[in-house]
């Protein structure tokens, strides 16, 4: 196997620059790096720009509705918990309309990965304000500024209850790709939030931009252990008034997942198991 | 034919409901049919709650309206059912009632008991007042309480042999002071016991849930909603025996999402709501349709349009779950009429969904879910499990950069499908409008390509949806039309009316929709006269039946307070109609409570 073998016989439709390019990279690499068979692979995706990812990693994949990416995905992991699945969708679609589902996958901790192409834009429905723009950001929808206050993705899955929480940039490929392997490896909901430069309609948040404010958790010796530490490095970004911005892994717990704590699926999948006929005798003997 | 009606009631938390399917059991072993219908208002504590239990040496289907029994666990109880006491029948109730308060009539037999001293004497503790009732009943019709006691020792075989005992020396003291202080043997009515018999005594809800366990779902994800919570409860009380999961989601979106997900990786999965849920639900219908995805939903009705009247019943739903999200694409429509239906068709539903790979509904309603019914042990056997074109190996490898033609233009519309896991089945599936391959495409032959493809499953489809079934007198003139769970009063009106030496054929509905016309023409074209009833305000499957077979109906009889048809109201109707000369043509006729006494607000009665 190849990186290559992932490959569709289609060319990805997206801007000449986008940061969708890389993460799509990053995710063929971290699976061929893992030895993931594709047909072991779901990749699961919502509506937007980066929701059209599963159609450029041949794999298994399903392109659901907008903002529904986790549930689909649960879904399926739940049924056959042996396939490896992977959320990919926008910050519009995770953090503002699937927002529900965003909090209770965190708590939940289903074995899954969630990459979030986080431009703080709507790129798909040609630029409006999305869920994580700064406060003051000029959009299409908000042409006077963003009145309110982004939602910080980070703090929000550590204090959900996540137990891998990380941050990547789609200008730091190999960076990305080491996180989302990280993430695929982790036993359980593995966040992976990734700066995604929108080139044509996001002309604030550039590759520019972020490289002069990002730095990396791992060069400054951090250990991702510790909530406590890790909810202050979450808030660094909002406390510096977004000069400075941690990316890297930011926290990692170990512990059963949601799958390895169903008591049903000790006997194997459900998708092993859906073979056996079913005797209803015992059900019946209740009612009577 | 009914031999006994009684109605235990009582305050929201007082058990009645518990009680009356506890007695539903010591009739139906006796070799009984047997109904138990509870009504209660959207409270849990306060507010008014009652269960009757219709008693029958042959079948009956439904409750109706007058009893033989009041069993008062509290005086509202005496208050709220006083009015549809039978002539000669009675009233059990605590001794400490005063009930000069009601203006009772003179032939209603009285049969105070004190329940809590009956209670302490039997050596019970606080709350088993209900099972001094329950002796006490059985004194009254001359049932012996053996019946009971087995139901009592199952029961509450969980809560140990000292629960046990206690509760069948209580139910003893009760039978007991009514024989040592009433005239037992003037109750007008009498039963022994037929045979020792093993039937089910269970809901509509639960016979969903079996018929879904025995298709071999494995997921039931669902938000709770009444009237449908009872399916998950069911369901998630069979985890550990059938190795299912329930998933209580955050909410009803996610909840048809799991299932859709489950179903894609090819296993069976199912969820369950009220229309309200449903409504949330609508955008991942339509994601199902076109991603091929089976899906099963049981949408149990309730009184709308919104929060509505949660815990009475309607059949307001069909129109919506008919044309629900946007786009045109079929899905199939399931009615069930009975606990067998509920069983067989929510079997069946899978073997749908997995082999046309759309969604399937399966239509129910309050009262049809959580009314308890005898009924013979369904035969398991007769449940067949039908993948289709599901495919789970086998397949050549694909050529490098390709993937499998998961929608490939097929005859018969239906297209193969690769489980993930699957070598050489690659694809994804799509939201989007697709090419055979799976990817999106806005070519505007392809796209016409594949809404025919997707259309022509009707073809086959409908070669499945059984005819309409018939009951009563096969070849009267006359025929009561309906479907879904007004069957049950329809029914049982057509025994009373044979008394009155009116014969009328029932036409039941239950494969809704897609509507094969021919079949459709042909049953109902038997008949001179029509009668359509439906539990809803607009006639909503007669419209149907409009629109897709070209079928008036004489009259559409309509219902819609909250309560389904009660056998005396179909006779009733079925009666002035003869008179006439059934001469009406499109004529409409509602039939709804003008005056009645509302559970949801004693206060308002002085109570
Ligand atoms: C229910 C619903 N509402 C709105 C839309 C329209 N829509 C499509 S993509 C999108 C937002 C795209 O932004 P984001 O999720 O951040 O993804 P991006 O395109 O930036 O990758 C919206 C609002 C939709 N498809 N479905
Ligand atoms: S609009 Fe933005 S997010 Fe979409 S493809 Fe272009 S650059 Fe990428």
């Amino acid at each position: 196997m190849s990186v290559e073998d992932f490959n569709f016989e289609i060319k990805e439709q997206w801007c000449p620059g986008c940061g969708n390019f890389a993460i799509e990279m990053a995710v063929k690499q971290a699976l061929d790096e893992l030895k993931i068979l594709r047909e072991e692979t779901v990749i699961v995706s919502g509506i937007g720009c980066s929701g059209k990812t599963p159609h450029y990693v041949n794999t298994y994949g399903f392109e659901s509705i907008h903002g529904r990416i986790l549930p689909v995905a649960s879904g399926i992991k739940l049924a056959n918990h042996k396939l490896t699945v992977i959320g990919m969708g926008g910050d519009g679609d995770g953090y503002g309309i699937g927002m529900c589902h965003f909090i209770h996958s965190m708590r939940r901790n289903h074995d899954l990965t969630y990459i979030v192409h986080n431009n703080e834009i709507y790129g798909l429905t040609t630029g409006q304000t999305s869920p994580t723009s700064i406060k003051g950001t000029k959009t299409k929808s908000t042409p006077q500024g963003v009145i309110e206050k982004p939602v910080n993705p980070i703090a929000l899955a550590i204090s959900s209850g996540a137990t891998f929480v990380a941050r990547g940039f789609a200008g730091e490929l190999k960076h990305l790709k080491e996180i989302i392997k990280a993430g695929i490896e982790h036993k359980g909901i593995a966040l992976v939030d990734v700066f995604q430069p929108c080139v044509t309609f996001n002309k604030v948040n550039t590759y520019q931009w972020w490289k002069e404010r990002i730095y990396k958790l791992e060069d400054e010796g951090y250990k991702p252990d510790n909530k406590d530490k890790a909810l202050e490095k979450a808030l660094e970004d909002e406390k510096t008034g977004y000069k400075k911005i941690p990316i890297g892994i930011f926290y990692r717990e170990k512990g059963p997942s949601y799958e390895e704590s169903v008591k049903q699926l000790e006997k194997g999948t459900f998708f092993e198991q859906s073979k056996k006929e079913v005797d209803l005798r015992k059900a019946y003997e209740e009612m009577m | 034919m009914v031999e006994f009606v009684f109605r235990i009631g009582g305050q929201a938390g007082q058990g009645a409901n518990l009680t009356g399917r506890s007695m539903g059991k010591v009739f139906t072993r006796g070799g009984y049919h047997v109904v138990g219908y509870p009504e209660y208002p959207s409270l849990i504590r306060g507010g008014h709650n009652v269960y009757q239990v219709i008693v029958g040496q042959k079948k009956v289907n439904s409750p109706v309206q007058k009893c033989d029994l009041v069993i008062a666990l509290n005086k509202d109880a005496i208050f709220y059912h006083k009015d549809s006491i039978n002539e000669n029948g009675g009233i059990i109730y605590d001794s400490s009632i005063d009930l000069t308060q009601f203006k009772l009539r003179k032939d209603i037999k009285l049969y105070p008991v004190p329940y809590m001293e009956l209670v302490k004497k039997a050596g019970g503790t606080a709350r088993m007042e209900n099972t001094v009732a329950m002796g006490a009943t059985l004194a009254l019709c001359g049932y012996p309480l053996e019946k009971l006691n087995g139901v009592l020792s199952d029961e509450f075989a969980r809560k140990g042999e000292e629960i046990i005992k206690q509760n069948i020396a209580v139910a003893k003291a009760g039978y007991d002071y009514v024989i040592e202080h009433h005239e037992a043997d003037k109750f007008p009515v009498k039963l022994k016991v037929i045979k020792h018999d093993k039937k089910l005594f269970m809901g509509g809800n639960e016979a969903v849930g079996m018929g879904a366990i025995k298709a071999g779902m494995k997921i039931y994800s669902a938000y709770p909603m009444t009237p449908a919570s009872t399916v998950m409860h069911y369901l998630a009380s069979k985890e550990a025996e059938y190795n299912i999961a329930v998933k209580h989601t955050e909410d009803e979106i996610s909840a048809v999402l799991y299932a859709i997900g489950s179903n894609y990786a090819g296993v069976r999965a199912m969820t369950g709501t009220s229309g309200g849920g449903f409504a949330l639900m609508s955008e991942a219908l339509g994601m199902a349709a076109l991603a091929e995805t089976p899906i099963v939903i049981n949408v149990a009705q309730r009184v709308g349009p919104s929060t509505g009247m949660p815990t009475w019943t309607e059949q307001a739903d069909l129109k919506f779950v008919l044309n629900a999200s946007q786009g045109d694409f079929l899905r199939i429509v399931l009615a069930p009429g009975d606990i067998k239906e509920s069983f067989f068709m929510t079997a069946e539903a899978f073997n749908f969904a997995d082999k046309y790979q759309l969604p399937v509904l399966v239509l129910t309603d309050k009262f049809l879910a959580e009314t308890h019914f005898s009924e013979e042990p369904f035969e398991q056997e007769k449940v067949k499990i039908e993948k289709g074109k599901l495919i789970t190996g086998g397949l050549p490898e694909l050529e490098p950069k390709k993937r499998f033609k998961r929608y490939e233009i097929t005859k018969d519309g239906v297209s193969p499908r690769p489980v993930p896991g699957t070598r050489g089945g690659l694809h994804v599936a799509s939201s989007y409008e697709h090419r055979e391959d799976s990817y999106s495409t806005e070519s505007f032959s392809m796209r016409a390509e594949q809404v025919n493809k997707r259309n022509r499953k009707i073809e086959n489809i409908l070669k499945e949806m059984k005819k309409p079934k018939i009951y009563g007198a096969r070849d009267a003139k006359v025929a009561l039309v309906c479907w879904g769970s007004q069957k049950l009063p329809l029914l049982d009106a057509v025994e009373e009316l044979k008394k009155k030496g009116i014969e009328v054929a029932v036409v039941h509905f239950s494969y809704l929709f897609p509507v094969d016309k021919e079949k459709v023409q042909e049953v109902l074209s038997k008949y001179e006269k029509t009668i359509m009833f439906e539990n809803n305000s607009t006639g909503q499957y007669a419209g149907v039946l409009k629109e897709y077979a070209d079928i008036e109906f004489d009259y559409i009889v309509l219902k819609y307070d909250g309560r389904q048809f009660f056998p005396e109201q179909v006779r009733e109707v079925v009666e002035e109609l003869k008179k006439e000369g059934f001469k009406g043509k499109n004529e409409i006729i509602h039939v709804n409570e003008r005056e009645d006494l509302e559970y949801y607000n004693p206060a308002k009665y002085g109570l």
